[in-house]
């Protein structure tokens, strides 16, 4: 069940009216409804997948009382050990084992030994990388002692499948959203219209940003070859402005929602297409997944190789987005991916420009200063050329687009066959839409937080332009790039 | 060791103002005023990427060595000011 369907709309309204006007003050059987929600949510696709989420489920909520009333650290340790090898372990298996048993075969088979083997069938879970995230963060941090286990159940359980957030994220971390479970949630208006006005915006970048660029890119990826360079180099930007646009809709929409239901989900974007430079750039996109690994894999890393200063937080870095990469998916391609980004911090960690402040100053038009706005330009186009390795699905394939963009072509008029020069103008203006309105309120939470516009009649009168284009550009219902990792 | 004895005789107050002059001159934000509840959240520049530098700044300054589980498990600056003392 996707958020930008008529089926989520039903599904939505009838949760929203239990939720507040039939089990309102109950915050127990509002938790209850939640899980039942959330559990029907999930499955409602395949719902035998359902039964590998409830049995993780109870597996580690047993492990996390466990670990709390395991008295030596070594107990602990060994508790904590063992959900990693399981939730690490489920990850591998589900998404990494064909990948692995290819990649083995091939490396024989290039040393000239013949292998015979096959790659299994295995249904992906939907969510598992998300959901798996969630609980293990629960699991180290319980080890750590940062907070006591949950003793109760149904608010641990909820937290693991919370319905919003399952399929893709933001990976709410458990003292971010446990809590909030045990408080009582009442109807809030405000709190309601903001969540609304955030899935306006979601809808709005997924449904007309990203859908109307997909049809470009789509046609350009697959048949690369038929295009001249100056085309695949603007299908290259187009990229970014479309993932973009959808894996941030979609959190804004999972945000949004959880406010409708009273809940503050936390933060997965903060207007990266700003970012100042590589660093700027990964503390601004998926942030809830970079804080996961920055958290969990960074700092162990870099605690224990800090003796050797900048060489130490080099390679801790480059080692944590090789990961980043590949959580993602099998394919060489995401180790790449990871690898160009960690080669990208090695100046910024030499220079010690990591850890400057990124401030961008504004000049008397309220526009960046040129110097802010080359370094946004620079980073703009190193995302962009990560972004191909990204979408290639081979190096092969990413080295072939490379070859094209570089070839006499690039300098021909760019021209994509099939698709209308209204389209292609279409994608440029809503792009630029969702510019100048995450530029005119990067200081808010999302893009179309415009409360502060003191006349009403222009706050409606844009609410109400991109409902219209929502509706007009929402005639299918299709699914998010992220939901495949 | 006489260095550790020179912690020992320090005060939480002087441990926690050395810790703060450290974060002011690493993060060069001479506005920074660290309490014990103080965490990462209140410090702008105070990250995951600059947390273990400040750390390593601290085990230069006190002459001490923190292990991996006391550097994980701070919650906020009063946690670390008690691992110095402890030292």
């Amino acid at each position: 069940m996707v958020f930008n369907s008529f089926t989520f709309l039903i599904f939505i309204a009838v949760v929203f009216c239990v939720y507040y006007f039939v089990l309102n003050e109950n915050t127990k059987w509002q938790n209850v409804f939640l899980l039942i929600a959330s559990y029907f949510f999930y499955g409602w696709v395949n719902w035998k997948i359902l039964s590998l989420l409830i049995a993780t489920t109870v597996f580690y909520y047993i492990l996390g009382i466990a670990i709390e009333n395991a008295k030596e650290d070594k107990k602990k340790s060994l508790f904590c050990t063992l959900g990693i090898i399981f939730g690490v372990g489920s990850l591998i298996y589900f998404k990494y084992t064909n990948f692995l048993i290819t990649s083995i075969a091939s490396l024989f088979e290039s040393l000239g030994l013949h292998t015979d083997w096959h790659t299994f069938k295995i249904i992906l879970p939907l969510g598992i990388s998300f959901y798996t995230f969630r609980i293990l963060s629960y699991l180290i941090d319980l080890k750590l002692g940062k907070y006591e286990a949950t003793k109760d159940f149904l608010a641990f359980a909820t937290y693991v499948a919370f319905f919003p957030c399952i399929l893709s994220g933001p990976i709410d971390r458990p003292d971010a959203l446990i809590p909030q479970l045990k408080t009582k949630r009442l109807f809030n208006s405000d709190c309601v219209l903001d969540g609304l006005r955030q899935i306006l915006w979601g809808l709005f970048k997924k449904m007309v940003v990203a859908d109307n660029i997909a049809s470009v890119t789509n046609e350009i990826w697959s048949n690369y070859n038929l295009f001249s360079g100056s085309t695949l180099l603007i299908g290259a930007f187009l990229y970014l402005f479309q993932i973009y646009a959808d894996f941030s809709g979609y959190s804004d929409m999972a945000i949004g929602v959880g406010k409708l239901l009273g809940f503050r989900i936390t933060i997965n974007f903060k207007y990266p297409l700003f970012a100042l430079n590589i660093a700027d750039f990964w503390r601004r996109w998926h942030i809830s997944l970079t804080s996961w690994l920055t958290d969990y894999v960074f700092m162990p890393l870099n605690i224990k190789f800090r003796n050797l200063n900048n060489l130490g937080i080099i390679f801790s870095i480059i080692i944590t987005f090789i990961l980043i990469g590949l959580w993602h998916g099998a394919n060489w391609t995401f180790a790449l991916f990871g690898l160009y980004h960690g080669l990208l911090y090695v100046p910024l960690i030499v220079s010690g420009m990591m850890i400057k402040k990124n401030r961008i100053h504004i000049n008397i038009l309220g526009l960046p200063v040129i110097k802010d706005f080359g370094k946004m330009l620079l980073t703009f186009l190193l995302v962009t050329f990560g972004l191909i390795i990204f979408r290639a699905d081979s190096i092969i394939q990413f080295y072939g687009y490379i070859v094209h963009i570089c070839s006499p072509s690039i300098l021909s008029v760019p021209k994509v066959l099939g698709i209308t020069n209204v389209t292609m103008l279409l994608s440029v203006v809503f792009i630029l839409i969702m510019l100048i309105l995450e530029w005119k309120n990067r200081d808010k939470e999302y893009g179309l937080d415009i409360s502060s516009i003191k006349y009403s009649l222009l706050r409606y009168c844009i609410y109400f332009c991109l409902f219209i284009l929502v509706y007009y550009f929402g005639a299918d219902a299709s699914s998010f790039i992220y939901f495949k990792f | 060791m006489l260095y550790n004895q020179e912690i020992m005789n320090f005060g939480r107050a002087e441990i926690l103002a050395k810790v703060q002059e450290i974060f002011r001159d690493y993060l060069d934000d001479e506005g920074i005023v660290l309490l014990d509840s103080t965490t990462a959240n209140d410090v702008e520049g105070w990250d995951s990427l600059t947390h273990i530098q400040l750390v390593v700044a601290a085990e230069k300054a006190f002459k001490i060595k923190f292990t991996s589980k006391e550097i994980m498990s701070w919650k906020n600056v009063g946690e670390m000011v008690d691992s110095i003392q402890s030292k």
